[in-house]
């Protein structure tokens, strides 16, 4: 397997709630003609494009083919990949396999969303019709919530569900989800390339109202338009087309049973548990040749519709004890300058243009890597490997990339 | 940054109906559910291999991958899985009364099922907690059968 390498990233201009101004394809080039400037690359140079968003959530089914000029894939490969929450890193994934069998030597993986000409709750719905239908049917109560498999709240609902679970098994406080959620948003207003950039205290957290006890407003993510394309190539042709890039040196994904919403069969799996995250993050670990991830692990960018799930994704993922993200939050190590920096992006949390949400957390971990940040999240001291995380699915599917500062030594 | 948004395009509306969709579904074991839960019983499937009971019973077993069709009664009582408090509506409007919505799981059963509690301040469920379920009065077979659960 050949060694694989970001040389460079693109992100549209700025992810904001509503891009009036252009359509979806016009958008999407925006951040493919930002990855071929900051690359100094042309279409000519790329093999092949792979390429990600959710099904259903602006109601189109072949964007990728609409949009086959404007991501300049004519006379090449194209290949759409759309895997719920993980989509971004899927798409990036796909990208990594093919220049790692050798099939090809550059790759762009172009990732977006438009929400604001979709409807979310639509698209998430999309993701049981089948179920849903039957259950209504059957006497289950959508709205008002009475009787049993009663529901309501959409996707906040069952986050509070995963949330209580955590608190109860960790030993974190809801203080605590206000403090991690005041701390992303903080690192957000630093990034210019984040939707919500306001400096927030623990106070402005507070303020907010609760959805669904223990989630409050202000631990939800916004919807956002945007789109994130890499360029990967192989370590020969990175080595002649770019000067600082990130390797690729793990990967890794793993499914569970549908912790949520597996209404018709009986739900097995506590969503709190996430076991496919300890399964996939080791299993990227050991292709990486990281054997102490609490120590060799300089950075992370987690997956965080939730503001509690930055601390549960550290736990689930290897990267301290469980029940100890909360006090490494309280002792200062997930800031920016802390020991353990944890989504200096800001995260999902803080900009969630959907498709591009997985790929924007490799995406920051390579420039992290590069020293390429622009704006005032750098990391300061040196990133030597970085783990980005991808989360959705029925809150059952994970993937994991670890990035490095050099490549994976031949075995 | 320098970046500015140009002028806005138009907006057009469309439109997918999604009731023009149809799904075949087996649903074996919600029927077992919903035809026990006229008589005020729970009912769901076991699997003979490793003794896992699914509430509703699916066809085959989804952790040894055999098929199944042990119909098993499980309890009316159960304990909290997990829960949440539902303060603000679909839209994200504040509710007058904020509604308890739980996991729980079932005595006798392995699979975890939603509803409501009442009869308790939201401030002292626990998870773990014992609850039991309080049936409508007149069940028609319905999900809806079992009204809410309660402490027990």
């Amino acid at each position: 397997m050949r060694n694989v390498a970001i040389i460079g990233v693109g992100y549209t201009p700025v992810f904001v709630s509503k891009r009036k101004d252009v359509n979806i394809v016009e958008m999407i080039s925006e951040a493919v003609d930002a990855a071929f400037r900051n690359t100094n690359l042309t279409p000519e140079d790329i093999d092949s494009i792979t390429f990600g968003n959710m099904q259903t959530f602006e109601g189109l089914n072949l964007p990728h083919l609409w949009a086959s000029e404007h991501i300049r894939a004519l006379d090449k490969p194209t290949i759409r990949i759309s895997t719920g929450g993980t989509t971004g890193m899927s798409t990036l994934q796909a990208a990594y396999y093919q220049v790692a069998s050798g099939l090809h030597d550059v790759v762009m993986a172009v990732t977006w969303e438009k929400q604001s000409e979709g409807d979310s709750q639509v698209g998430l719905t999309g993701i049981v019709m089948p179920e849903a239908m039957v259950m209504i049917q059957h006497g289950m109560d959508l709205f008002g919530g009475r009787g049993m498999a009663g529901m309501g709240g959409g996707s906040t609902g069952a986050a509070s569900y995963q949330a209580m679970s955590y608190l109860h098994h960790s030993g974190a406080s809801p203080e605590h989800i206000d403090k991690m959620a005041a701390l992303e948003r903080t690192n957000a207003s630093k990034n210019p390339y984040a939707h919500l950039r306001k400096v927030t205290t623990v106070e402005d957290i507070q303020a907010t109202p609760f959805i669904s006890w223990p989630l409050r407003y202000g631990h939800t993510c916004p919807t956002s338009d945007g789109a994130t394309v890499a360029i990967v190539a192989s370590e020969e042709k990175a080595k002649k087309l770019a000067d600082q890039v990130a390797w690729i040196t793990g990967v890794a994904s793993c499914t569970s049973d549908p912790t949520t919403a597996n209404l018709i069969e009986g739900q097995l799996t506590d969503s709190a548990e996430q076991q496919p995250a300890r399964i996939a993050s080791e299993k990227a670990f050991a292709m990486a040749g990281i054997k102490n991830p609490k120590k060799e692990i300089d950075m992370a960018e987690l997956y965080n519709g939730f503001a509690h799930q930055s601390l549960m994704w550290l736990e689930k993922l290897g990267l301290c004890k469980e029940g100890e993200a909360h006090k490494m939050l309280d002792k200062g190590a997930l800031d920016i300058e802390g020991e353990l920096p944890t989504n200096a992006s800001g995260g999902v949390f803080s900009t969630n243009a959907i498709g591009a949400s997985a790929m924007n957390r490799p995406a920051e971990c390579a420039l992290q890597i590069m020293r390429k940040i622009e704006g005032e999240h750098q990391i300061p001291k040196k990133v030597r490997n970085a783990l980005a995380h991808g989360w959705g699915g029925l809150f059952q599917y994970v993937t994991v990339v670890i990035l490095s500062d050099e490549p994976r030594k031949a075995k | 940054m320098a970046f500015e948004m140009g002028p806005e395009t138009r907006q057009v509306q469309g439109t997918w109906d999604v009731t023009t969709y149809r799904y075949k579904i087996e649903g074996k074991g919600m029927k077992l559910l919903c035809d026990a839960m006229k008589e005020k019983k729970i009912r769901g499937i076991r699997c003979n291999e490793c003794r896992t009971v699914y509430v509703p019973g699916p066809t085959f077993c989804r952790k040894c991958h055999i098929d199944i069709d042990e119909v098993v009664e499980v309890k009316d009582t159960g304990e909290v899985g997990t829960f949440a408090v539902l303060m603000a509506d679909m839209r994200g409007n504040p509710v007058d009364t904020e509604r308890v919505s739980a996991q729980i799981k079932l005595d006798g059963a392995d699979t975890w099922l939603g509803g409501t509690i009442e009869g308790i301040d939201w401030h002292d469920v626990k998870i773990g907690m014992r609850v039991k379920a309080v049936w409508a009065d007149n069940p028609e077979g319905k999900l809806s059968d079992i009204d809410h659960f309660e402490p027990a």
